[in-house]
């Protein structure tokens, strides 16, 4: 049996941060980074202990480049449905995005133009990975700072185009809608009701700075009240899915680390995970 | 594909290339917003870098050199972007003691030829820095200071 649809609130899985998760008795699940895994898909020591604990482990891939104009590298589709199998995962996600062109790594998640070419291209591809995946694929849009001058459509429609094509799910990332809506002088909750939020798998929370005029979204930084807010509305909106704390660097101590996961937890009406007495269970998949 | 999207190709290269490898912004994007993203990405490379070599990254003139190294250099991830701009400062005789076993840690470790992928030595190693031996086997190193 797979492990559990992801719920509550979560926390991404980083080495560095490998000495919080026992201190987690609510932690439900989790996320790796495919990436950072060993080619046969084996998670390290204190990953398999998380597993045994019951938590449930997200495959998140970073280089899939599947909005890249060139064709899918299958070793790297094989390579995340050989993940989802050690892991036992219930579902694998990835980004929209490109991350390289030709031989040159950008070394980081690009925007793709926003055009019918290639919501073709990505509902190709996308249908491409589900057919070769033993579980569910989910979606992500990204943070990005610049737009393509080719776009033609804005990010809900393309986004709503992509799905309605696939059975894709959707990992939202509220940090990354409220970036690009911030950084385009848009409103972040009229974004939000244009979503397919029953598409929702589970959601991304992060923080960020700003800098130069710009919101960037840097997952070293503590999440902002108006990504709290956020969340709280998407859960006035749908009952409320898994939420993920995304954290990448500049690593705060354990208890700021904590009150953040609490933090989002209130927003979003899910116990919280840094004590025991607030467990509860929520066995019932949000899957569509 | 890559024949049906060869259009769409040449501009995501051009892309990648004003972003990473120093090429000029191509035409209808927004200047200072690829600016930022430009930093951004030299940002978050400069923070994997610092991960896999701290002692480098803990010099007192990181990251300013840094960023200036790795400006128009494609990204390699840090391990692999470490070992090339320490290598650089040895070159130049710019690379301080400490970093400098680190380096040689490093080179212990992992068999690099500057060109493909780093890779994990599988015979034992000795090499001497100054007055420190580094020992590396079975992918461990160990100092001894002589």
């Amino acid at each position: 049996m797979r492990a559990g649809w992801p719920s509550g609130v979560g926390l991404g899985w980083r080495a560095e941060l490998a000495g919080l998760y026992d201190k987690l008795p609510g932690l439900r699940f989790t996320e790796v980074i495919a990436e950072s895994l060993a080619s046969s898909g084996r998670p390290p020591g204190p990953l398999t202990h998380l597993l045994q604990r019951g938590v449930t482990v997200i495959p998140h891939g970073i280089r899939l480049s599947l909005g890249g104009a060139e064709p899918l590298e299958l070793e790297r589709v094989e390579f995340l449905a050989r993940c989802a199998e050690t892991l036992n995962a219930p579902l694998v996600s990835e980004h929209i995005a490109f991350v390289r062109a030709g031989d040159v790594a950008a070394g980081h998640l690009l925007p793709v133009p926003r055009t019918r070419e290639m919501v073709d291209l990505l509902a190709r591809k996308i249908r491409q990975v589900r057919a070769a995946l033993p579980v569910p694929f989910a979606v992500e849009p990204i943070a990005a700072l610049f737009d393509w001058p080719d776009d033609e459509l804005d990010e809900a429609d393309f986004l709503t185009e992509i799905l309605s094509r696939t059975d894709a799910l959707l990992l939202l990332d509220v940090a990354n809608l409220y970036a690009n809506a911030r950084n385009r002088g848009a409103d972040p909750m009229a974004v939000l009701d244009r979503l397919p939020l029953d598409r929702i798998a589970y959601v991304h929370v992060a923080g960020g700075c700003e800098r130069d005029g710009f919101y960037h979204d840097t997952h070293t930084d503590p999440t902002p009240s108006e990504v709290l807010d956020l969340v709280t509305a998407l859960c006035a909106r749908r009952p409320a899915p898994g939420f993920l704390l995304e954290r990448d660097g500049g690593y705060p101590p354990g208890e700021d680390l904590y009150a953040e996961l609490d933090a989002i937890a209130d927003a979003a009406g899910h116990p919280r995970i840094t004590t025991a007495g607030s467990v509860s269970r929520h066995d019932t998949p949000l899957t569509p | 594909m890559t024949r049906d999207h060869s259009d769409l190709a040449a501009k995501q290269a051009a892309l990648v290339a004003a972003l990473v490898a120093g090429a000029p912004v191509p035409d209808g994007f927004d200047e200072r917003r690829l600016a930022a993203a430009r930093q951004a990405l030299l940002r978050k490379r400069t923070g994997e870098v610092a991960r896999d070599w701290p002692v480098l990254a803990a010099e007192s003139e990181w990251p300013g050199w840094f960023l200036g190294w790795a400006a128009g250099r494609p990204p390699q991830g840090g391990l692999r972007d470490g070992f090339d701009f320490a290598r650089w400062l040895r070159a130049e005789s710019r690379l301080p003691d400490a970093a400098a076993v680190e380096l040689t840690i490093r080179e212990a470790l992992w068999r690099y030829d500057g060109q493909r992928p780093p890779r994990q030595r599988r015979l034992p190693t000795l090499r001497r820095i100054g007055g420190t031996w580094i020992l590396q086997v079975l992918g461990r190193a160990y100092l001894l200071r002589g």
